[in-house]
């Protein structure tokens, strides 16, 4: 404590020439600042010696300072891998653990969700075991949201014991080759986790791991899944968890992690909620954790502040929660890291929210500027809704001043009102595929009715970006390199396309940001093909492969129109299922429209 | 059950001249190297010409003049763009193959049989610039105990560096009457009947490229027996008939949008490769006397690029239908730029 | 079973529309020497029936009983193994696939089958090695890979197998593997054609046909005897006796795409753009390939236009199928087209009419 006491006097010493000059720099080239946006502790250094650079003067204690504070750094850092110890004042905790929740109270989950789960869990407990036949809850939320604090807190609470399986450590490939001349077999966290299901479902928990407990009872906790690639394994992973959820004695809690919404393109969150869906068919329950509200998160901060005793403002504090996106975990790390240099993050801010920007925009900002902001899935939305509203000055400044560079009256936009596309594509971690969708899918939302042309210029540039985005089909050479460079144009050219193809935006309205409804068309239209090529060989029963366009535009009309009844009820069957699910598919995706539409994020005018 | 096999050589293969005095109509050429396989001293060489004009024959017949029948598997080496030549193919083959010793310059068996081997790159302008590079290399290397015959189209795809190592000889395309000889040779070695017509059709439309005549006139003769005429020959070549391209042409300049339209659906349902509709549209208005050199270059920009995209892999009827409305619009003055355009 | 399939000539003999065709097929298989053979020509010209009854030239019978199956190739490309799946059409003597529904890996299937069709020749009778026939479905889609290692692989395997390749045109294939191949030419029948062809359906199926009704037919059908035979049959089952004025069902997503047409001409707006795009979802969903759409489109859309718009409109058309072909997503482009169409209408009907 006290030598982290000296490590604030100084850098305070260091605030009275540092931060004039570090706030006079973030005017010159804001800019540069958010690139540093990074909860990485090594990138967070950098502004440190920039600031003290600027600052000739003092720089010899400057740098004295620095090296201390990096001592200081260091040390948490490693105080992070030992662990050892507890205590008010100790700084090798990591205040994750050490502020861990104790009691109901303290937990910042929202009370109904808390006391849902606790009900839950006390029911299994007490009541005989064959009363329920779903012994397993299942619970889902983003990261950090508190889902296993809440289920040790309530397990202490009504003293029970858990018992967790977390997927063991990893064997890698070469050590398991370095290990197989040595007669050990290679498992996989998959193989694994069966195996642990398998005891678990045929000898229930087994008591006598828990010496002396051997009245108390136990729930089963599972918190991480063995990751999956490819179908196989999760198909595998599936029936294990099913045959788990049906045939468990004990109670039995499992968590799962939702990633961020904008992920749909990709396999895992896709396999995870048809996971979820197919657990609860087999009589699982669900209890879904929201993202924790600013206010919780900013009164357990407040609440830590107090008992560090530690003096952060409130703004601060108001700053960090909102940035976390709900993710408290992720708050209170922040909040030890920027305690270790208070001023810093503060000054960090301040300059950030300088007079040269609006207030609205500094608020823009916190979702990455702030260094120790969450990489959250929001800013996706947020890139998204500043392409699609395209806020631009109300007049050119730069041209009027310098008249070095004419273009014509056609070509000519405002400047833009946010940074460079391709530096705000960077932040939102946005993949060239998905952005180009997404601009295509809400791109027209954003028009004003009367600008046909600009339409076209917008669908002309997206017509582009898709053409470089295309892999070369069957090119041979697949350097990684090319193909990240066509990504990136081809992002850049989508969406530069959308901002100076959109040349009178509508005036402000407030769009709700929806997921391109080109995935599931994709989806349907495909598993549509396959069925249709399954099918041909029944419906027509000729002696050749008709081609799949012919089929579709040629004979399933024409059979679809004869219902064909009378020579072959058999067909006719087949076709009537076709339709049905054809027609299945349609109401299901008006369904998941719906719901994409209310759980997508609210972008608001900014 | 199943019928027999019969042994189908090609009658490129078939009738592939042995001696480099049997090439048709390539006189300096074969001039020159009958002299060079009387003193058995032989440069690096550079065959380039339009395809079908005698060059792999060429390659082929002094190789063996040269090694004779034992001697040839061992002393040539054959690679031709079917070949997989990467960098590496070209190092490792070339190197593994250039690398074994060659006996003395000893006479055997009639042939001279000079002390080096030889290496035939056919279509080697389809190489990359990089593997050229790299054989630029390994010819210096090897260049007391190996001869590179270099075979290509394009001279100008071949880097300069390979080119100066060459002597260089142009293979010219083959005159009428060459062919003809050529062909009537053929015909009745195989007991075939042609009528004149059907002779002078098939040295049009293989534009003297002998080797695709070749291919023509076997192709008819299994489809409709020893008696072949004119048409039969149109029909296996692919080629379309001047008069579908005319009315095309003529549909084009009388200016009225529908007709044309309709005249390109028949095209598209006659079942004519679009591409080869171009390339005779191209001659077309290259040889009409009656526009202007301004109209000419509108059509055949428009041409090249509709051919590349067919190239792409786009749509064979929509190209047709751009580029007839384009030559329309070019014959028949109406304006270039579109007048709604943004 | 449809008329399509029930009135399928199954031999050379019975062919009504290339006769010449036929017999010159017949020709060259009894002289016992075939060569590889490309069929090219538009769709519904009649390429697979010559095909099948070519085949069961070459093979009698057996070349009819056929068993659809999936299979499944495991190569190996170097580093890593892929797998391919695929539906094959097989007899004893010949295979049928469609390589190009292997997507990227086209290439491999080609190479797969044909080393595997090598390794297995028949035998015949006498003891003495026959061929395959290995019938590929629309190597016009081939990548440019898939065409170059089946011409490497046809020169390699020639004396077990015969390939017969059906496309629909012949631009696509490369120059290199139509050389090695007999081209033959498959010209869509004539609507006179058509119409005898109807007609003896007509007659085996004991029909009354108003005079003129089988021209009109043959007409709506644009020369594709496929389509003409079967609405004939929807025809039949519609109303029979036929009436002379009979309407002739159209295809469902022909009359959805003019009624985009209709949309489009009515309004020109981002909104109506939007709700164009919904429509033609809805078709990429049914399968319709968006090439055929967007020409669809186009005929459609021509049909309404002023002549001095039909250029400018055509020539979009163009450009954006080909875009089509080198991007990915099909909707991008087609939706370019769209917009690019009501702005240029737009722009015309501002200039005319003020």
């Amino acid at each position: 404590m006290g030598k982290k006491n000296t490590v604030v006097i100084s850098s305070s010493d260091d605030e009275d020439c540092g931060r004039p000059s570090r706030v006079k720099r973030s005017y010159e080239k804001p800019k540069s600042r958010s690139s540093f946006a990074s909860t990485n502790p090594s990138r967070a250094k950098k502004p440190r010696i920039s600031g003290s650079r600027s600052c000739v003067s003092k720089s010899l204690s400057n740098v004295d300072e620095i090296r201390l504070a990096f001592e200081d750094f260091n040390e948490v850092l490693n105080g992070f891998k030992v662990s050892s110890g507890s205590g008010k004042s100790n700084l090798k905790e990591l205040w994750v653990d050490k502020y861990k929740p104790r009691s109901l109270q303290e937990l910042a989950v929202h009370k109904k969700k808390v006391e849902e789960v606790k009900t839950w869990l006390e029911e299994r407990l007490k009541t005989p075991k064959d009363r329920f036949n779903n012994c397993v809850l299942i619970i889902t939320g983003q990261a950090g949201v508190g889902k296993s604090a809440t289920v040790h807190v309530i397990a202490s609470h009504i003293g029970a014991h858990l018992c967790e399986w977390n997927t063991p450590t990893p064997t890698i490939w070469q050590e398991h080759v370095h290990n197989s001349s040595a007669g050990i077999n290679y498992t996989s966290k998959l193989d694994e986790f069966e195996n642990f299901v398998e005891r678990v479902r045929k000898y229930g928990l087994i008591w006598s791991s828990f010496p002396g407990e051997r009245n108390s009872s136990i729930i089963l906790v599972i918190d991480d899944l063995p990751v999956t690639t490819g179908r196989m394994a999760f198909e595998r992973l599936k029936t294990c968890l099913v045959l788990l959820v049906r045939s468990t004695q004990v109670p039995t809690v499992i968590f799962v992690t939702d990633y961020g919404n904008e992920d749909s393109s990709d396999n895992t969150a896709r396999w995870l909620e048809e996971l979820q869906l197919s657990l609860q068919s087999a009589g699982a329950s669900k209890v879904a954790f929201n993202p924790i509200t600013t206010n919780a998160v900013k009164k357990t901060l407040t609440r830590i502040c107090r008992e560090e005793q530690y003096n952060v403002t409130a703004e601060h504090i108001d700053q960090i929660a909102k940035a976390s996106g709900g993710d408290i975990r992720h708050a209170i790390t922040s909040l030890q890291l920027s305690c270790l240099k208070p001023e810093q993050v503060l000054n960090m801010s301040l300059s950030d929210s300088a007079p040269s920007h609006t207030k609205e925009e500094a608020n823009l900002y916190d979702g990455f500027s702030l260094p120790y902001g969450r990489d959250e899935t929001l800013t996706l939305f947020h890139a998204l809704g500043k392409f699609l509203h395209n806020k631009r000055e109300a007049e050119n400044v730069a041209a009027l001043d310098q008249e070095t560079f004419h273009v014509q009256e056609k070509f000519s936009r405002l400047p833009l009102k946010m940074d460079a596309p391709e530096k705000i594509l960077c932040q939102a971690h946005g993949q060239a595929r998905p952005i180009a969708d997404f601009l295509h899918e809400n791109v027209l939302d954003f028009l004003s009715d009367e600008a046909m042309d600009d339409a076209w210029s917008v669908t002309s540039y997206l017509s582009d970006a898709d053409v470089l985005l295309a892999s070369f089909r069957g090119m041979l050479a697949r350097h990684n390199e090319a193909e990240n460079i066509l990504q990136s144009a081809g992002a850049s050219v989508a969406v530069r396309g959308v901002l100076f193809g959109n040349s009178h935006p509508s005036p402000s309205r407030w769009h709700a940001i929806r997921k391109p409804k080109l995935w599931q068309i994709e989806q349907s239209s495909s598993r549509n093909q396959k069925e249709m090529i399954r099918r041909r060989y029944y419906a027509c029963n000729i002696s050749s492969l008709p081609e799949a366009s012919v089929m579709a535009t040629e004979y399933s009309p024409v059979l679809k129109w004869l219902g064909y009844r009378a020579s072959c009820p058999k067909t006719h069957d087949l076709l009537m299922q076709g339709t049905d699910t054809q027609d299945e598919n349609y109401e299901k995706m008006g369904i998941d429209d719906q719901e994409s539409e209310i759980s997508d994020d609210e972008i608001e005018d900014w | 059950m199943a019928p027999l096999l019969q042994s189908s050589q090609p009658w490129v293969e078939k009738y592939r001249p042995k001696q480099v005095k049997d090439v048709a109509h390539q006189d300096e050429v074969v001039r020159v190297l009958t002299n060079t396989l009387e003193t058995s001293n032989c440069p690096h060489m550079l065959f380039y010409g339009p395809p079908g004009t005698g060059k792999t024959t060429t390659a082929l017949a002094i190789a063996h003049q040269l090694f004779g029948p034992e001697l040839y598997k061992s002393r040539v080496l054959e690679l031709n763009a079917s070949d997989d030549r990467g960098i590496n193919v070209v190092r490792t083959k070339i190197k593994n193959f250039a690398s074994v010793a060659v006996g003395s310059g000893q006479r055997q068996g009639g042939y001279p049989c000079p002390p080096f081997k030889i290496i035939i790159l056919d279509e080697a302008d389809s190489m990359t610039e990089d593997a050229q590079n790299a054989l630029r290399r390994t010819m210096e290397t090897y260049s007391k105990v190996t001869r590179f015959f270099f075979i290509c189209n394009y001279i100008s795809r071949i880097i300069e560096p390979l080119a100066s190592r060459c002597a260089k000889f142009r293979f010219k395309p083959l005159s009428e009457e060459i062919m003809t000889s050529r062909i009537l040779h053929i015909c009745k070695e195989e007991g075939l009947s042609l009528d004149s017509e059907a002779l002078s059709t098939l040295s049009s439309i293989s534009q003297g490229d002998l080797r695709r005549a070749i291919t023509h006139l076997q192709g008819a003769a299994r489809l409709f027996g020893s008696t072949i005429s004119s048409t039969d020959l149109i029909g296996v070549s692919g080629v379309i008939p001047q008069q579908v391209v005319e009315e095309l042409y003529v549909a084009c300049k009388s200016g009225n949008f529908d007709s044309a339209n309709k005249e390109v659906n028949k095209i598209i349902a006659e079942g004519y490769p679009v591409s080869q509709m171009l390339s005779q549209l191209f001659d077309v208005v290259v040889e009409a006397d009656d526009i202007s050199d301004e109209q000419k270059a509108r059509i055949c920009k428009n041409l090249a690029e509709a051919d590349k995209c067919l190239v792409d892999g786009a749509d064979e009827y929509l190209q047709l239908l751009d580029v007839t409305s384009n030559t329309m619009r070019a014959l028949c003055n109406m304006p270039q730029e579109f007048s709604f355009e943004s | 079973m449809l008329w399509v399939d029930k009135y399928r000539p199954k031999t050379l003999d019975q062919v009504m529309v290339h006769q010449e065709i036929a017999q010159n097929l017949k020709k060259l298989v009894t002289e016992q020497d075939c060569p590889h053979l490309l069929f090219y020509g538009p769709s519904g010209a009649g390429k697979k029936t010559l095909i099948m009854a070519l085949l069961r030239q070459i093979f009698g019978t057996s070349a009819e009983k056929v068993k659809v199956e999936n299979r499944n190739w495991k190569v190996d490309a170097g580093s890593r193994t892929i797998d391919l799946e695929l539906t094959t059409l097989s007899s004893n003597n010949h295979v049928e696939l469609t390589p190009s529904d292997a997507g990227f890996q086209d290439r491999y299937v080609v190479q797969e089958i044909i080393k595997e069709m090598a390794k297995n020749r028949p035998i015949d009778t006498k003891g003495k090695k026959g061929y395959k026939v290995l019938v590929l479905n629309e190597v016009d889609k081939l990548s440019r890979e898939a065409q170059h290692s089946l011409r490497r692989t046809m020169e390699k395997y020639s004396a077990s197998c015969r390939l017969i390749l059906c496309c629909n045109s012949s631009s696509k294939v490369t120059e290199a593997i139509r050389s090695r191949c007999l081209n033959i030419r498959i010209n869509a029948p004539s609507e006179e054609e058509t119409v005898k062809v109807l007609e003896f359906i007509g007659k085996k199926e004991n029909l009354q046909l108003p005079p003129g009704f089988a021209a009109r037919i043959a007409e709506k059908s644009n020369r594709n005897l496929r389509r003409a035979i079967l609405s004939f049959e929807t025809c039949r089952v519609q109303q029979y006796p036929f009436e002379n004025n009979q309407a002739i069902p159209p295809m469902d997503w022909e009359e959805y795409i003019s009624e985009i047409a209709t949309d489009i001409m009515k309004e020109q707006s981002p909104k109506r753009l939007f709700q164009v795009r919904g429509k033609v979802y809805e078709l990429l969903i049914n399968c319709i390939p968006p090439e055929i759409v967007l020409k669809r489109l186009l005929h459609e859309l021509l049909k309404k236009l002023d002549a001095e718009l039909k250029h400018e409109v055509c020539h979009w058309a163009a450009y954006y199928e080909h875009r089509m072909h080198l991007g990915q997503k099909a909707i991008f482009h087609i939706e370019a087209f769209v917009a690019k169409f009501m702005s240029i209408y737009k722009g015309f009907l501002i200039a005319t009419f003020g």
